[in-house]
C-alpha cells in the first residue's frame, strides 16, 4: 500500500557550496592533530630528541665535517617513522574497527579524500623531523670548528623515510585491513631500510632502493668526492612515498571521472619522478669524480691549499683550510718541548686522505718518506689530536714519518713525552692514542700513518713523565736532546737522563 | 504541507529476500513516525533514503536532489542527517572531537564556524558539560545523544533516526524524544521504532511497514482509529481476540472481533498498529 499525502511539488533545499579541497585540509589538519598526540608518536618524537642530543654531543668530538654529520641525521627519524607507521595505519582503520562506517559512509566526504587527508596529516609530524634534522645539522654546522659541506639530498632522506612509513601505513590499512599486517610491515621496513643496506653496502647499486644507504668506511673524504646520488635518491625516496600515498588515495572509494583523472595522472608523475631518482642513483660514481679521487689520493698537493703558520707549511684540501690553525697550534706546542734544531724546524704538514675507495672501505695511508714531512688526515678531535701529535712529535724525533714504525729504542719515550708532554690531560691523551685504551703494558700507538710501538717500560717511563709535568721535564729534554735522540739510546738510559726510574730489561718490541 | 522527501517504487533485493517491495511515500516538514516488527523493511528503507544502498528500482528525492546522479547523491549527503542503529563510536574521542569529525566528513570546513556549531548541537543535546569527556566514559543515553548531536551537525533538512531509542531508560527515552520533538521543528524527521509510544507522543505521521511493503500511511489519530470498536475489556481472556492480555488492574484487554454485548474501551495507536499488523496477516492467509 502506498498513500499519498500532498501534491505539493517540492522545493529544492541546497546546502551552502563547500569546497572539496578545503574539507580535506581541514580532516587532514584534524587528523594531524590526532596523530601528533598518539602516546607512540609522542614517545618515539621524545626518543628521537634525545637520540639528537646523544649524537650531536657524543660526535665528531666537536670538530665535525658536515659531509658526515648531513648522514648521520637519517637513522633517528625512522623511530618517528615507525610510530607513524602503525598511527595512520590505525588511524585509517579506526572507522571500521568501531563501526563507524555506516555513518561516515553516508556523509558528503568520500573514502578517497579522507583517505587523501590521512596521507596530507602526515606532513606535520615530517615537518617536525625536518626540524629535528634541521637542529641536528645546524647545532654543528654552527660550530666554529665545522667544515665541509652538507648535501640537502642527504639531509631529505630522514624526512622523506618518515613519509614513506606513513604512505606505507597509508597502503597497508587500504589493501590489509587486518590488525597483524602492521607489525609485519614494520619488521620488512627495519630489514629493508637499515639491516639490508649495511650489508649489501653503498657500492651496490641496488642498496639504493632501500631508504637508507650506509656506507663500508667511517672515514672523512671532501664532499666533492664522496659520489653518493644523494639528490637522486631523494627524488627515489619522494617518488615513492608519493606513489604509495596515491596509490592508497587511488583505491578509496568515491571517485569521480575527474578525481580519477587527476590521481591516476599524478600517480604516473609520481612513478616517474621515482624512476628519473631510481635512474640516476644507479649510474655510479662518474668518472670524473674517480679521477678526483685519484688525484686526492695520489697527488694532493694538486688540488689542495696551502698556507703557512709560524715556520710551517700546512697545506689542506679547501674545506679543511680553517682548520689549519688548530693543526699549527698542535706542532708548536710539541715542537716549544723539544730541543736542539727540531724547536725551530720547519715542518710541511699535508693533509692525506685515501680516497680512491670513496666511502666503500677504508684504506691505510703509506707513511711519508719525505724529511721533516707529517700527514694529517681528515678527522680531528678526540684521540685524532694526540695521534697527530705523536706523527709531529716522530718526525722532530726521527726525521720522517716513515722511521716511526721502526723505532724500538728509548726515542720512543721522548716521541710520546713531547706528543703528550703539552696537553692539559696527559693520561687520558696516553689512554686515548693507544690502542689498547690503557695506560700500562705494551700497546700499539696510533698515528695518521703507521703505527708505533711502545713496550712496557717505554710505558712505564712515559707515565712517570707526565707525572712529573713540563716544567721539570722540559728543561732535561732540551738539556739531553741529542743523546735523548741518538739512534738506539736505552730506554733506561733516557729515564736515567730525565731523572725517573728506569725500567728493568732491554727494549724488547714485538 | 510542501512534499520534502519523496519515494516512488523503490524495491530492493538481497538474493531471494525482498526487503523492499514498491515503497512510495511522500514526506513533510515534523516527524513521521516509521513502524512494523523486525524485518519489516524498515532499516532497508532508511538506508536507501540515507544513501547507504542504492535502490534496485524506483526513484526518490531529498529536497528536490535525486541521489541517482554522484552529484546528486553529493547534494542529497549535503541536506542529510542520520542515525543508525546502534552507531559506532571512536572511543578515545571526547563527544566534541566525535561531532566535529563528523562536521568535517559533512564538509563543514571553516573551523570558528564549525566549531560553533558543534557547541550548538550539542548544547541542543544537553551534553555542554561532558562536551570534552571521551565517549568511552560516557553513559549508553549520553552516546546516543552524541549520535543524534553527529546527525543533526551542520543543521540538515532531512534527519533520519534509525530507532534511536532502543536500550534507553524510560527517563532517557523521554529526554530523546523532547530532543526529536524539537529536531522535527522546520526540518523532515523520519524515525524508526518499535515503540508506538514514542510516534503517539511525536509524530504527526505514522508509515507502517511489513513484509517490505507499506501497510498504512496516515496520521497516528487515523491509525488508532481502525481499533475503534475493536477493543474491549472482559473478566477473563476472550479466546476469539486477535491480542488479549490481562492488565495491571486485573481485567483483560481484547484486541480483534468483539462478541456481542462486549464492553467496548477507548483504542490505542497500538491496538491500531496490532489490528493492521494482523489485517496483513489475513490477507496473506486469504
Amino acid at each position: 500500500m502506498s498513500t499519498v499525502l500532498t501534491q505539493t511539488p517540492a522545493e529544492t533545499h541546497t546546502a551552502p557550496a563547500r569546497q572539496s579541497w578545503q574539507a580535506i585540509f581541514a580532516l587532514a589538519r584534524f587528523e594531524s592533530r590526532k596523530l601528533l598526540l598518539r602516546i607512540p608518536v609522542l614517545f618515539m618524537l621524545a626518543a628521537y630528541v634525545a637520540w639528537i642530543v646523544w649524537r650531536t654531543k657524543s660526535g665528531w668530538y666537536g670538530y665535525p665535517a658536515l659531509q658526515d654529520v648531513d648522514r648521520a641525521t637519517q637513522t633517528g627519524p625512522l623511530l618517528v617513522g615507525f610510530a607513524v607507521l602503525l598511527c595512520v595505519n590505525q588511524a585509517v582503520l579506526r572507522s571500521q574497527r568501531h563501526d563507524t562506517e555506516r555513518l561516515f559512509g553516508v556523509l558528503v566526504l568520500e573514502p578517497w579524500r579522507r583517505t587523501a587527508a590521512h596521507a596530507l596529516s602526515i606532513l606535520p609530524v615530517t615537518g617536525l623531523v625536518v626540524l629535528g634534522v634541521a637542529a641536528q645539522f645546524g647545532w654543528q654546522a654552527v660550530k666554529s670548528t665545522a667544515v665541509g659541506n652538507g648535501s640537502v639530498g642527504e639531509l631529505l632522506v630522514g624526512p622523506l623515510c618518515v613519509l614513506l612509513c606513513g604512505a606505507i601505513g597509508l597502503l597497508m590499512a587500504r589493501l590489509v585491513p587486518k590488525p597483524f599486517a602492521i607489525p609485519v610491515a614494520a619488521v620488512l621496513l627495519l630489514v629493508f631500510s637499515v639491516l639490508a643496506p649495511v650489508s649489501i653496502g653503498g657500492g651496490d647499486a641496488t642498496a639504493w632502493l632501500t631508504p637508507i644507504v650506509g656506507e663500508g668506511s667511517s672515514k672523512t673524504i671532501p664532499s666533492d668526492l664522496i659520489g653518493r646520488p644523494a639528490v637522486s635518491h631523494a627524488l627515489y625516496l619522494t617518488g615513492l612515498a608519493l606513489a604509495l600515498a596515491l596509490l592508497a588515495v587511488l583505491i578509496g572509494k568515491g571517485r569521480t571521472k575527474t578525481s580519477t583523472a587527476v590521481l591516476a595522472g599524478s600517480l604516473a608523475g609520481a612513478i616517474a619522478l621515482g624512476v628519473v631518482g631510481g635512474v640516476g642513483q644507479a649510474a655510479g660514481v662518474s668518472s670524473e669524480t674517480v679521477a678526483a679521487r685519484t688525484v686526492a689520493t695520489l697527488n694532493p698537493q694538486k688540488v689542495q691549499s696551502c698556507v703557512r703558520h709560524g715556520r710551517s707549511t700546512y697545506c689542506a684540501f679547501p674545506e679543511w683550510v680553517p682548520r689549519t690553525a688548530t693543526w699549527a697550534e698542535v706542532t708548536d706546542h710539541v715542537q716549544s718541548l723539544a730541543g736542539g734544531t727540531a724547536q725551530t724546524r720547519k715542518l710541511l704538514v699535508q693533509q692525506r686522505v685515501e680516497a680512491r675507495y670513496g666511502m666503500e672501505a677504508d684504506g691505510a695511508i703509506e707513511p711519508s718518506t719525505t724529511p721533516n714531512q707529517v700527514t694529517v688526515r681528515t678527522m680531528w678531535g678526540g684521540p685524532r689530536t694526540p695521534e697527530f701529535s705523536a706523527a709531529v712529535a716522530s718526525v722532530l724525533v726521527l726525521g720522517n714519518e716513515k722511521a716511526g714504525g721502526d723505532v724500538c729504542d728509548g726515542r720512543m719515550v721522548t716521541i710520546m713525552w713531547l706528543a703528550l708532554g703539552w696537553t692539559s690531560d696527559p693520561v687520558t691523551e696516553l689512554r686515548a692514542v693507544r690502542l689498547s685504551d690503557t695506560v700500562t703494558g705494551s700497546s700499539m700507538v696510533l698515528s695518521p700513518t703507521n703505527g708505533m710501538t711502545m713496550t712496557a717500560g717505554q710505558t712505564s717511563v712515559v707515565r712517570e713523565l707526565l707525572a712529573a709535568g713540563p716544567s721539570t721535564v722540559t728543561p732535561k729534554v732540551k738539556a739531553h736532546w741529542a743523546e735523548l735522540t741518538a739512534p738506539k739510546v736505552t730506554t733506561a738510559k733516557v729515564a736515567q737522563l730525565l731523572g725517573v726510574k728506569a725500567p728493568g730489561g732491554a727494549d724488547k718490541c714485538e | 504541507m510542501t512534499t520534502t522527501v519523496s519515494a516512488a517504487g523503490l524495491s530492493l533485493r538481497y538474493g531471494l529476500t525482498t526487503a523492499l517491495d514498491d515503497v512510495s511515500l511522500r514526506l513533510t516538514e515534523g516527524v513521521t513516525g516509521l513502524l512494523g516488527p523486525n524485518g519489516a523493511g524498515k532499516t532497508t528503507l532508511l538506508r536507501v533514503l540515507a544513501t547507504a544502498v542504492p535502490a534496485d528500482e524506483g526513484t526518490f528525492t531529498v529536497l528536490g536532489h535525486d541521489p541517482r546522479t554522484p552529484a546528486g547523491r553529493q547534494e542529497t549527503r549535503r541536506v542529510l542527517g542520520y542515525l543508525p542503529q546502534t552507531p559506532g563510536f571512536h572511543p578515545d574521542f571526547s563527544a566534541f572531537d566525535f561531532v566535529d569529525y563528523v562536521a568535517i566528513l559533512k564538509e563543514l570546513t571553516d573551523r570558528t564556524a564549525r566549531h560553533n556549531e558543534v557547541r550548538r548541537v550539542l548544547a541542543e543535546v544537553d551534553l555542554s558539560d561532558v562536551r570534552g569527556k571521551r565517549i568511552k566514559k560516557l553513559s549508553g543515553g549520553m552516546r546516543q545523544r552524541v549520535a543524534l548531536a553527529a546527525a543533526l551537525v551542520g543543521d540538515p533538512g532531512f534527519l533520519v533516526l534509525d530507532e534511536p531509542t532502543v536500550g534507553l531508560d524510560p527517563e532517557q527515552r523521554m529526554r530523546f524524544r523532547e530532543l526529536i520533538a524539537r529536531a522535527g521543528e522546520g526540518r523532515t524527521v523520519l524515525l524508526s521504532t518499535h515503540q508506538t509510544e514514542d510516534v503517539a507522543m511525536l509524530c504527526h505521521r505514522v508509515v507502517v511497514m511489513a513484509v517490505g511493503r507499506v501497510r498504512f500511511d496516515g496520521t497516528p489519530a487515523e491509525l488508532t482509529a481502525r481499533a475503534a470498536g475493536r477493543v474491549w475489556s472482559s473478566s477473563e481472556r476472550d479466546p476469539n481476540a486477535k491480542a488479549g492480555w490481562r492488565t495491571g488492574l486485573g481485567v483483560f484487554r481484547n484486541v480483534g472481533d468483539p462478541p456481542p454485548g462486549a464492553e467496548l474501551v477507548e483504542p490505542t495507536l497500538e491496538d491500531g498498529y496490532l489490528l493492521t499488523l494482523d489485517g496483513m496477516h489475513a490477507e496473506a492467509t486469504a
